[in-house]
């Protein structure tokens, strides 16, 4: 994987974008978790979210480097 | 062994009283301690962060962090949502307008200016962090156009620094409020919800106990208004936050619209009360006032209000079994009317007997919705709800023009001062001063908050002064550097936690970290400092003149201006071919005041002008309005042409006040009224129905006749002064 993309002629890193999918990533687990109710299964839903970001990001990181 | 005894006796009263000291403290101050932390912890983050990723500002992260934190969690996710919004868009017209103009100073400027009176323009339109989003739309324009202007070859990398060290800012400040100590925005709507609910059963139960109309009832009647936007901003804020906030939305908000109705009819009937005691029969005051306290005790368990959503269901129960036996009641006591008195008098009960439905049917309505909001985190599955309708927005052109014409004044009279002195720390006395005289447009009184403003800065400034030639200089490495800045950062956020002077805490958290003498590494200059701290007071001065001069919240002319806004409501609700909406008449009048901050000055003598006719408004339009919903249902040959014309009347009264108007609208109320009942008398063949509209109509015209007449009307008030 390239470590920098050109993105209309600014060389932006990958990981931004690594960044932005964990993010929405992020976002639909929150919203299937909320409409099927299965935060009630979770102690910490705030830090259950973060931990799940990280894990992605930490993911998308691991696969570009 | 007595001594024993007496020891233990102590220990034990030792105890309860550290317990409850214990308890006060865990209520009132460790929230604070919660905060201070949370505000210290994201801040430093931040901070660590962006000198770990060698940003050129690290500042500006901290800034962020100060600048969205916010006690609860939802809050702090909206705002930063709208810093976000308004950063990009604000750098993106940057971007442009020095593409366009970078050469040609005096179009810059002139654009540029252009271009921040429209956002404090819109600003004044929208509510609570949208509008937020507009005023940083319009000053990032400062932060990055100004100095990518005369360095155009940075433009690109200026704005991607302020993008990502805002960025950074709102991921420390969210991340830290979501998962340290999260005090949800659910709680507080709770909190707001019930206290609402019982607070109106106290007033409903007080004014039927000493039925004693007094100048207080006004006051918490204003309070609620300031509750209903407050309620609403919670609302949305509160969309931001995840678990369980949903689905109690859509019922939020239709209470609130139940409240504001349940308000207003509140009004009319003390309104009516009132007038009763002073002119009208006793025997119907007294009648009156039985069947309302009848209705108070309803809403009354065990002598208390309800204060939770499973006593507010029983309170239902109760107003139902209040409703059902109403006309029961109503024909008891019209029965005990004794029979000389005037038809006028009958009229007046009947109007009271109407009003007092119309109450109980809105309360009972209330209480429904009321009781059926589930707060536990996860429901199940909630039934569709036909979204009702959301607050509009209700405004002043006039007042939103002159605030942008302002915002955009005071960028030219820095950027005058700039370009004709060649000033150096002119570009920081241009984002200070516009900063200044667009956030706190939308601000009650701008002109205080603009005082605590300055006293902020100047405190900020001889913080900033200590910090940076004399902690600063001593530190190495991060840890000292955090130590450094720790106090400010905690005193200052301290103060932001006392609503009083909660603009002090921001003005020095806004002054401290711009001048904060780091940003790579240690670069503070004292002429350079001293410089750019005058241009800073010196901006918030000037700014300051600038509210003073173009005031469109406090002086006597935009009283004037609300009052008029507030009878064309009455205007229009008379005249408008489309039939106005109940709602939307509340709305809009509620809107209008409290946006002029009025409800925020009630004790202020000048402000009874304003609040005055803000009830005559709700009372008067009320009535108009349910008048024109019975006006098709009523076939009579010649009714609609009448109350048309009264109808009229009443809008020339509202237009243009006076005396001669009056009497001509009470001339032809008077028409309309003897019409109607001389129909309902002789005819009697008429069905039930009908003859029940009929008496609402009569009912509703009687009381807007009485309204009219009453002496101590803001009507009448007006023809003496």
């Amino acid at each position: 994987m390239p470590r920098e993309i050109a993105l209309l002629d600014a060389l932006v890193p990958t990981l931004l974008f690594g960044f932005l999918a964990a993010s929405c990533g992020s976002l639909i687990i929150d919203w299937l978790l909320t409409r099927y109710q299965l935060y009630r299964f979770i102690w910490y839903p705030a830090l259950f979210r973060l931990a799940a970001f990280g894990c992605m990001f930490a993911l998308s990181g691991l696969w570009i480097y | 062994m007595s001594v024993l005894q007496l020891m233990k006796g102590r220990r034990n009263r030792l105890l309860v009283t550290s317990r409850a000291a214990l308890s006060d403290w865990l209520n009132e101050d460790a929230p604070v301690f919660g905060y201070l932390l949370k505000v210290l912890l994201a801040s430093l983050l931040a901070m660590w962060l962006s000198l770990r990723f060698e940003l050129d500002q690290p500042r500006t992260a901290m800034l962020t962090v100060a600048i969205v934190m916010q006690s609860r969690s939802g809050m702090v996710f909206a705002k930063s949502y709208y810093r976000l919004l308004g950063t990009l868009v604000g750098i993106v017209v940057s971007l442009i307008l020095v593409a366009l103009f970078a050469q040609e100073r005096v179009l810059f400027l002139l654009s540029m200016a252009l271009w921040i009176g429209l956002c404090t323009a819109g600003s004044m339109v929208y509510r609570n962090h949208q509008s937020y989003g507009f005023v940083l739309a319009g000053y990032t324009l400062c932060i990055v156009g100004l100095p990518a202007a005369i360095s155009p070859e940075l433009t690109f990398n200026i704005a991607v620094t302020r993008i990502s060290e805002i960025l950074i800012g709102l991921i420390c400040a969210t991340m830290v409020s979501d998962l340290v100590f999260p005090q949800r925005i659910w709680d507080a709507i709770q909190t707001k919800v019930r206290q609402r609910f019982s607070d109106f059963s106290d007033l409903l139960r007080t004014t039927a106990q000493s039925s004693a109309s007094t100048k207080s009832s006004k006051q918490v009647l204003l309070r609620f208004i300031g509750d209903i936007y407050s309620l609403e901003s919670f609302r949305a804020s509160a969309i931001m936050e995840n678990d369980g906030a949903k689905h109690n939305r859509l019922r939020i908000s239709e209470m609130n619209n139940e409240f504001m109705a349940v308000a207003t009819t509140f009004h009319a009937l003390e309104e009516l009360l009132r007038r009763q005691r002073n002119t009208g029969h006793p025997e119907v005051g007294a009648a009156l006032i039985n069947m309302y306290r009848q209705l108070s005790e309803a809403l009354t368990l065990d002598g208390k209000s309800a204060h939770n959503e499973q006593e507010a269901a029983l309170v239902t129960k109760q107003l139902t079994a209040f409703r059902s036996t109403f006309t029961q009641n109503l024909t008891v006591y019209r029965m005990q009317l004794p029979q000389e008195m005037s038809d006028h008098e009958f009229l007046d009960f009947e109007t009271g007997a109407e009003l007092l439905q119309r109450l109980a049917d809105e309360l009972h309505a209330y209480a429904v919705t009321y009781s059926s909001v589930n707060y536990s985190e996860h429901k199940s599955a909630t039934e569709e709800m036909v979204a009702p309708p959301k607050l509009e927005m209700h405004f002043d052109p006039v007042a939103v023009a002159l605030a942008g014409v302002r915002g955009t004044l005071t960028l030219g009279i820095m950027t005058a001062l700039w370009l004709l002195t060649d000033w150096r720390s002119g570009i920081e006395a241009i984002t200070i001063g516009v900063i200044t005289s667009t956030l706190f447009a939308t601000s009650p009184s701008p002109n205080q908050t603009i005082k605590q403003f300055m006293i902020g800065a100047i405190i900020g400034t001889i913080l900033a002064y200590i910090c940076n030639f004399h902690l600063l200089t001593q530190a190495q490495g991060f840890l000292m550097l955090a130590l450094a800045v720790t106090p400010t950062i905690l005193f200052a956020s301290w103060l932001t936690t006392k609503p009083s002077i909660a603009v002090v805490g921001s003005g020095i958290f806004i002054v401290f970290l711009m001048h904060i003498g780091f940003n790579s590494a240690y670069n503070a200059n004292p002429v350079t400092f001293i410089n750019d701290a005058i241009a800073d007071l010196l901006a918030v001065l000037v700014s300051g003149v600038m509210y003073g001069l173009i005031d469109i919240s406090s002086s006597a002319w935009s009283r004037r201006r609300i009052a008029s806004s507030l009878r064309g409501l009455i205007v229009s609700a008379c005249r408008s071919p489309l039939l106005m909406k109940r709602v939307h008449l509340e709305n809009a009048a509620f809107d209008l005041v409290q946006r002029a901050g009025s409800a925020q000055r009630v004790a202020q003598e000048q402000d009874r002008l304003v609040i005055d006719w803000l009830l005559s408004t709700l009372e008067i339009g009320h009535a108009v309005i349910a008048l024109r919903e019975l006006k098709p249902e009523i076939n009579h040959p010649y009714f609609s042409e009448l109350l048309l014309t009264s109808l009229e009347a009443i809008a020339a009264l509202y237009e243009t006040p006076t005396e001669t108007l009056r009497m001509k609208a009470l001339k032809s109320i008077e028409n309309v009224i003897e019409n109607l009942a001389t129909d309902i008398s002789t005819d009697i063949a008429m069905p039930e129905a009908a003859h029940q509209l009929r008496r609402q109509a009569l009912s509703m015209l009687h009381f807007i006749h009485s309204a009219l007449l009453d002496e101590e009307s803001v009507l009448v008030a007006k023809e003496k002064n």
